[in-house]
């Protein structure tokens, strides 16, 4: 059964990008989101079994989203992928219980070592 | 901007300059030794004699330091970058990484961190569009005693477009801004709109 997955970033250009890095072997059903608030909004109204989610946006940035989800208990995997690569900001989202922290721009090898690796193909 | 380029051009200019902004504070961070909140930064491309109006009012009750950069890459890609700092938060980060405070070493500090962000910023920039950029050494081009809007003036004569990047960068316990603008030739526009829309085909 295909994997509901939401890509949320403010970025068309970083959300294709994200699409494209996905392996053909990874089925999944694919949502996006603009920013943070529309995340949520999907995260609570729906099943979503994996977020790729970009830290700097506007509304809510996804550091917001990552206090949101465990505050609430969502169920989902959060990839993060972003710009910010300052290892203080990695250690901020590992803690806010984020399986993974991805530099942008996004390399596909690197994504597909992350999915093998929590058995997400 | 939004005359020159068309929304999905823009929001890949903007995408791969947030990815450099990224690059570009790490390594600042990192000189600092401390962690850099990093902003979005808000671009627009303007016409380079529109620049020294723009930021008169911004630095014309402060002093402030102008530090210049020129870039070389393949293709014909070029340009001069500046970095523009008001003088007043840039005491505060020179006695924070030990420079002393007398007026040269806050300049040798500047050029330390425009070189940083030049560079690290460019070359992120260019890795993404697959070219590759040398650099001129940086130099100071105006300090406290000489008029921004004049020395801006003198630089922006040499180049009919400017893209300007406004950097807000808040540091933990300080705040430290700084305006970069890269100054290119008129040709560039068509040169970018190119890139990007060829970014744009492979997604």
């Amino acid at each position: 059964m295909a994997l509901p997955v939401l890509i949320c970033d403010d970025s068309l250009l970083a959300r294709k990008q994200v699409r494209k890095s996905l392996p053909e072997s990874f089925d999944a059903d694919i949502l996006t989101a603009g920013n943070g608030v529309e995340a949520l909004a999907i995260l609570r109204s729906q099943e979503i079994g994996l977020v790729f989610l970009d830290l700097t946006m506007p509304e809510l940035d996804g550091i917001g989203v990552l206090e949101a989800i465990k505050q609430e208990g969502l169920d989902c995997f959060v990839i993060v992928i972003s710009a910010d690569i300052q290892p203080e900001m990695q250690k901020r989202v590992t803690e806010l219980g984020a399986l993974a922290f991805v530099h942008k721009p996004v390399n596909p090898e690197k994504l597909v070592v992350i999915l093998k690796q929590y058995g997400l193909i | 901007m939004s005359t020159v380029f068309s929304e999905e051009q823009r929001d890949c200019l903007q995408e791969l300059i947030n990815v450099a902004m990224g690059l570009a504070s790490d390594k600042l961070a990192r000189f600092l030794n401390t962690f850099v909140h990093l902003q979005v930064p808000a671009i627009e491309l303007v016409s380079s004699a529109q620049i020294p109006a723009q930021f008169e009012a911004r630095y014309s009750n402060t002093e402030a330091a102008l530090v210049s950069q020129g870039f070389l890459g393949n293709d014909g890609l070029r340009g001069e970058a500046i970095v523009l700092y008001q003088l007043d938060n840039a005491h505060r980060i020179a006695a924070l990484l030990g420079y002393d405070t007398d007026s040269a070493s806050e300049l040798e500090m500047l050029t330390d961190i425009s070189s940083i962000l030049t560079t690290t910023f460019l070359n992120g920039l260019a890795d993404q569009i697959d070219n590759a950029l040398s650099y001129s050494a940086p130099r100071v081009l105006s300090s406290r005693q000489t008029n921004v809007s004049q020395a801006l003036q003198e630089t922006a004569f040499h180049w009919e477009l400017a893209l300007k990047v406004d950097i807000s960068y808040q540091l933990i316990d300080h705040s430290f801004n700084c305006d970069m603008l890269l100054l290119i030739p008129g040709e560039a526009v068509s040169n970018i709109q190119h890139i990007l829309d060829r970014i744009l085909e492979e997604y």
